[in-house]
């Protein structure tokens, strides 16, 4: 697998060596940082969780091996987690106050907007193979960090199945982005 | 569902079981297929985010925060040498984004205070703290790019560490030179070619001479090794 690397850095990072801190950090600062701006739709936010990330990272707080799966999902798990975390203690509704988000230069590398792009094709082609309430389950319990009770209030489904729910729509995804991996190239 | 363990996939996904359920389930996962291929599915999610471009000057800022963190725990610096004299000063609580800049000069000063007690303290007692700041240079009228200037402590030594994105490409053996200047009299203080990214960072450890300056500019110079500048300024900070 192309993530071995990874691994490789997290172990040179847990010998607190900074330069293979910095790599990870250019390999994943923007993903992270969209994703991160997806989440909190606020810059200044998103930068303050990604240092928490890496300061995590760093300190080892923690851990990572190969039998929890991709590396990638790790750290994306983490720095949600984190995000969610700061959500929940502000206690209130996140408001872009910042300007809008700039769209992204083309001065990234190629191959990273390239993967970026397929991946993000497959994902929007999965999420579309769900219904419209499983699609905003997903991102009221993903991207915006929403307890149960407002899940289940926003979705208008009793909070006794809120969770199944949220396994099922996950289920769900997970069988159709295999579908789409297993065709490779898929037509969207 | 099967059993209890695959029934907290969502609460972990969530972040919200405590410490002693996360190893219980991660010890569920490795033997649970199902789940597995679930939260490796979850974790293509972030891919939906649409590409933004980060702040300038967030990674300088993230490191030396990263960094700084660590010396901060409650470990013996093991790395600091008795004589090395680390900087006592306030803890810099970074608020990111707020260094606008009318808050430049006052930083810079700032920075300059610093560098005076980093060297005077050098010859007494050792301070455990650890000094890092950092200021927004202005870019001039033709210039689109931003450079960010930190001061870092480092193994008992000051380091000025300079990083610049979106730099126009060099030609033949032109370089970005960081200059410090007192007085009118600049002193090189490192140099830098931009990545294919158009990103640059340079790295240069002061001493008591080059510690006393009043502005620092990044002018483009024909060659690398000039001890004066010959190329225009195209970033500058002063008090």
């Amino acid at each position: 697998m192309e993530k071995t690397t990874d691994t490789h850095l997290y172990l040179r990072i847990n010998e607190q060596d900074k330069a293979a801190l910095e790599q990870l950090y250019d390999r994943y600062e923007k993903i992270l940082f969209s994703f991160l701006y997806k989440m909190l739709e606020d810059r200044d936010l998103a930068e303050e969780v990604l240092q928490e990330v890496f300061i995590k990272i760093w300190r080892g707080k923690g851990v990572y091996d190969e039998s929890k799966g991709k590396f990638t999902s790790w750290l994306f798990r983490m720095a949600q987690n984190t995000a969610i975390d700061l959500i929940r203690k502000r206690k209130k509704p996140t408001v872009p106050i910042e300007e809008a988000a700039q769209v992204a230069s083309n001065d990234a590398p190629v191959a990273e907007q390239v993967e970026w792009q397929e991946k993000k094709g497959q994902i929007e082609t999965a999420v579309q193979h769900l219904s419209i309430e499983q699609q905003k389950m997903i991102d009221l319990f993903y991207f915006k960090g929403h307890t149960h009770e407002t899940i289940a209030d926003m979705c208008d489904i009793p909070l006794g199945t809120v969770k199944s729910r949220i396994r099922l729509a996950l289920k769900k995804l997970k069988t159709s982005l295999h579908g789409l991996q297993e065709r490779g190239a898929y037509d969207d | 569902m099967t059993n209890m363990d695959c029934d907290r996939l969502v609460d972990y996904l969530n972040g919200t079981l405590s410490a002693d359920e996360i190893q219980q389930y991660e010890h569920h996962l490795k033997t649970c297929t199902e789940c597995q291929e679930i939260v490796e599915a979850t974790g293509e999610l972030p891919y939906l985010a649409d590409p933004v471009e980060p702040p300038a000057g967030m990674k300088a800022r993230i490191l030396s925060n990263v960094f700084e963190e660590e010396r901060e725990q409650d470990e013996p610096p093991v790395a600091l040498k008795p004589e090395m004299a680390a900087i006592p000063m306030h803890k810099p609580k970074r608020k990111p984004g707020l260094w606008k800049p009318l808050l430049a000069a006052v930083l810079l000063a700032s920075l300059l205070g610093n560098a005076y007690a980093f060297f005077q303290l050098s010859d007494q007692e050792d301070a455990p703290e650890t000094a890092i700041e950092s200021i927004e240079l202005e870019p001039n009228e033709a210039f689109e790019g931003t450079a960010t200037a930190a001061m870092i402590e480092e193994e008992g030594s000051l380091n000025l560490v300079v990083q610049a994105d979106r730099l126009a490409e060099l030609e033949d053996s032109q370089v970005y030179q960081v200059w410090l200047i007192k007085d009118d009299k600049p002193i090189p203080a490192g140099a830098f070619s931009p990545n294919p990214n158009g990103e640059g960072a340079s790295y240069y450890q002061l001493d008591e001479s080059s510690a006393d300056w009043d502005t620092i500019a990044i002018t483009l110079e024909p060659q690398a090794g000039n001890e004066l500048p010959e190329g225009e300024v195209i970033l500058s900070a002063g008090i």
